[in-house]
């Protein structure tokens, strides 16, 4: 080769791709109303915290004390409670979904606790929604506290107190949780989808021939094509991040400089990612599905975005570590709830730096291999 | 380039994919000025022998050099002598007509008081009188063809390389770009040239004829004509209605080697050169007979005929 990497052509490259950009409604479409289309629904749809969970009540001791717990119950904001119609299944509501609890109290409750001993009121759990079910009993232990209070005017506390503050998130607060992962999920699929579809498109119009007659070298394509979708989605996440300041009312208690620097590793991770499925696939259909394939569901079900790491299998946690957006994750989150600072993130900042390196070198590789003679 | 110098040369050359060969063994040379035509089917290895010149491909054996630069070692140098028009058509259609040519004179380095005046003289060659602004897919599928020519000749290159340029195009766009491609070579351009159609193969200076990735002929028309039917050839148009008894005699004549329909005409390969008057006798007067120089389809035909029956 005669002459090295030329910054005017990139350049040039560039330029034609941002004018392709602009006249294309799509990418731009692409861009920004899929990242806001997920950080609204997600932000909104999903709330680990459940309200007014519907209790079926079947009281047959119908004491004082029988109605006490009851408004026990319905005192909290956490539960919703209807009477059981008599001589109906208890399980019946529970099947016919109209219940996620059946509560039942049997003759005796109010001699029992005037005579001071053991009784034992039964809850009936839909356990085929096992999430839900699992933060009804969280909310049990604040529910037997409170009632013993009322009940036997236990005024006087347990000599062992467990109390709990959340540090981060302190009211638990789903988008809170949400926002900061959605950011590597929807970024990861959004970054890996247009550098596939831009150098598949190349191919697939025959365009990449006329590059490749000219001097033009590969490294130089690639620079020039992919700049500004690197800018493009960097907007995206500047988007997101209003969107999650000003509308989910989201801290951002670490560096802003520290998340750019992560940012930018995860994106180039991605870009890489979609060069190499735009290098096997040729074809803009089958790129755009793979992208949403290997862009969507590793980091939707391995990232740690929903499912915590920790209570994965020790295999799938190996294997979280190759997923780009686990470690992308763990940085947003640390920024935007926990402070962190460099020292605390040096290890997915590390991981990304590592796999960066890997990846862009193969991406580079594959393409120029494919490229040149 | 030196005087006597080949514009382009190929020895023994092959390209493998896979245990697929495309192109087997093939060497030629072409002169510069000349209009060189790559005929032959679609797949007989046309495009795959162009790639290779224009430093897109590395053969899988043998060595190729354009204007005496190697395709393999020198390829970044062949592609400033060259100007490549690929089968597909390359250009952006979202892009207008000023962008595209922007653009390939920013890949190729030229600065812009070149493109300015080779867009002029490039629009003057090809009669471009459309606004510079406009989107390329907005043009006609002629004109588009004609400024993916221009946009291949931007940096006017000694060397050109047309894969297919009248392929899908109407018959008098093809006739128009021939002529210009005949205008090119006139300025002393190398023109290589492949097509399908064999009638455009006439205006090459020589041709080579291609299949299954061999080159089964090399000359100029008149000279392949000559070596494929060195008997002569006549063609005969019965009047719409004759009876078809001259035609049931003639296959009858020992005489007459062939006869081939061309649509309502029929040619007829006479064995040897005096006989074909004899014949011209013999046939009703209502006929019309002459006698004609074979087509390069004829020629074509033939030589792939005896490839086979060898």
């Amino acid at each position: 080769m005669s002459s090295g990497f030329q910054v005017n052509r990139a350049a040039s490259i560039t330029r034609k791709e941002v004018r392709h950009i602009f006249r294309d409604p799509f990418t731009l479409g692409w861009a920004f109303g899929l990242p806001l289309f997920f950080v609204i629904f997600f932000g909104y749809a999903i709330d680990f915290n459940v309200k007014e969970v519907r209790l079926v009540v079947s009281d047959q001791d119908n004491s004082r004390a029988s109605r006490q717990l009851l408004e026990v119950f319905s005192g909290s904001k956490y539960f919703k409670l209807s009477q059981l119609p008599p001589g109906v299944s208890p399980q019946r509501d529970l099947s016919r979904e109209r219940a996620k609890g059946v509560l039942l109290i049997e003759p005796g409750m109010g001699e029992a606790l005037g005579s001071g001993k053991p009784y034992q009121i039964q809850l009936l759990l839909d356990g085929a929604d096992n999430s839900t079910a699992g933060i009804i009993i969280s909310y049990l232990a604040g529910i037997q506290q409170a009632a013993g209070k009322r009940l036997l005017n236990q005024t006087r506390s347990a000599p062992v107190r467990l109390q709990t503050r959340f540090l981060f998130n302190p009211e638990l607060s789903s988008p809170w949780f949400v926002v900061p992962g959605l950011l590597a999920v929807v970024m990861g699929v959004l970054a890996i989808m247009l550098t596939a579809l831009t150098v598949a498109r190349e191919w697939e119009s025959g365009s990449m021939e006329l590059l490749l007659s000219t001097p033009v070298k590969p490294l130089e394509i690639i620079l020039g094509k992919l700049t500004p979708y690197l800018v493009l989605s960097l907007l995206a996440v500047a988007m997101i991040y209003l969107v999650a300041r000003l509308q989910f009312g989201l801290p951002f208690r670490g560096s802003q400089p520290l998340f750019l620097v992560g940012v930018i590793l995860f994106l180039t991770l991605c870009l890489a990612q979609g060069l190499l499925i735009s290098v096997v696939t040729r074809q803009q259909a089958l790129a755009v599905q793979l992208a949403f394939l290997a862009g969507l569901l590793p980091p939707l079900l391995l990232s740690g975005f929903i499912f915590p790491v920790e209570s994965m299998p020790a295999f799938f946690q190996y294997l979280t570590m190759l997923i780009p957006a686990r470690w992308f994750i763990v940085i947003s989150r640390g920024l935007f709830l926990k402070g962190s600072g460099v020292v605390e993130l040096a290890v997915p900042l590390g991981m990304l730096l590592g796999m960066n390196l890997l990846l862009v070198a193969a991406a580079l590789k594959r393409f120029k291999k494919d490229l040149e003679p | 380039m030196k005087k006597n110098q080949l514009a382009v040369q190929a020895r023994h050359l092959s390209v493998r994919f896979g245990t697929f060969t495309a192109v087997d063994d093939i060497s030629f040379a072409v002169r510069p000025g000349e209009i060189f035509g790559f005929l032959g089917a679609n797949g007989a290895g046309k495009t795959t022998t162009i790639r290779v010149l224009c430093g897109l491909l590395i053969p899988s054996a043998g060595q190729a050099w354009v204007a005496g630069l190697d395709c393999q070692t020198q390829a970044a140098d062949v592609k400033t002598k060259v100007g490549y028009m690929s089968q597909r058509f390359t250009l952006y259609s979202d892009l207008t007509v000023a962008e595209n040519l922007a653009f390939t004179a920013a890949l190729r380095k030229l600065d812009t008081r070149t493109l300015q005046r080779r867009t002029r003289e490039l629009f003057d060659f090809i009669h471009f009188d459309y606004p510079q602004n406009s989107m390329v897919s907005d043009l006609p599928g002629g004109i588009k063809q004609q400024l993916a020519l221009a946009a291949a000749l931007l940096h006017d290159p000694p060397i050109i390389f047309l894969d297919e340029p009248t392929a899908g195009v109407a018959p008098a766009v093809r006739a128009r770009f021939w002529s210009l491609i005949r205008q090119l070579a006139r300025a002393g351009k190398t023109i290589f040239v492949t097509t399908h159609y064999l009638d455009e193969a006439e205006n090459c200076r020589r041709i080579a004829l291609m299949r299954d990735g061999q080159i089964i002929a090399l000359d100029s028309p008149r000279r392949l004509k000559a070596s494929a039917f060195p008997e002569p050839v006549l063609e005969i148009e019965p009047q719409p209605g004759t009876s078809r008894e001259w035609l049931r005699k003639l296959k009858l004549d020992p005489r007459v080697a062939r006869i081939q329909p061309h649509g309502r005409r029929y040619h007829v390969l006479v064995l040897n050169g005096p006989a074909w008057q004899g014949i011209a006798r013999r046939l009703p007067k209502t006929l019309s007979l002459r006698r004609i120089q074979p087509s390069l389809e004829d020629v074509f035909i033939r030589l792939v005929e005896a490839e086979v029956s060898a």
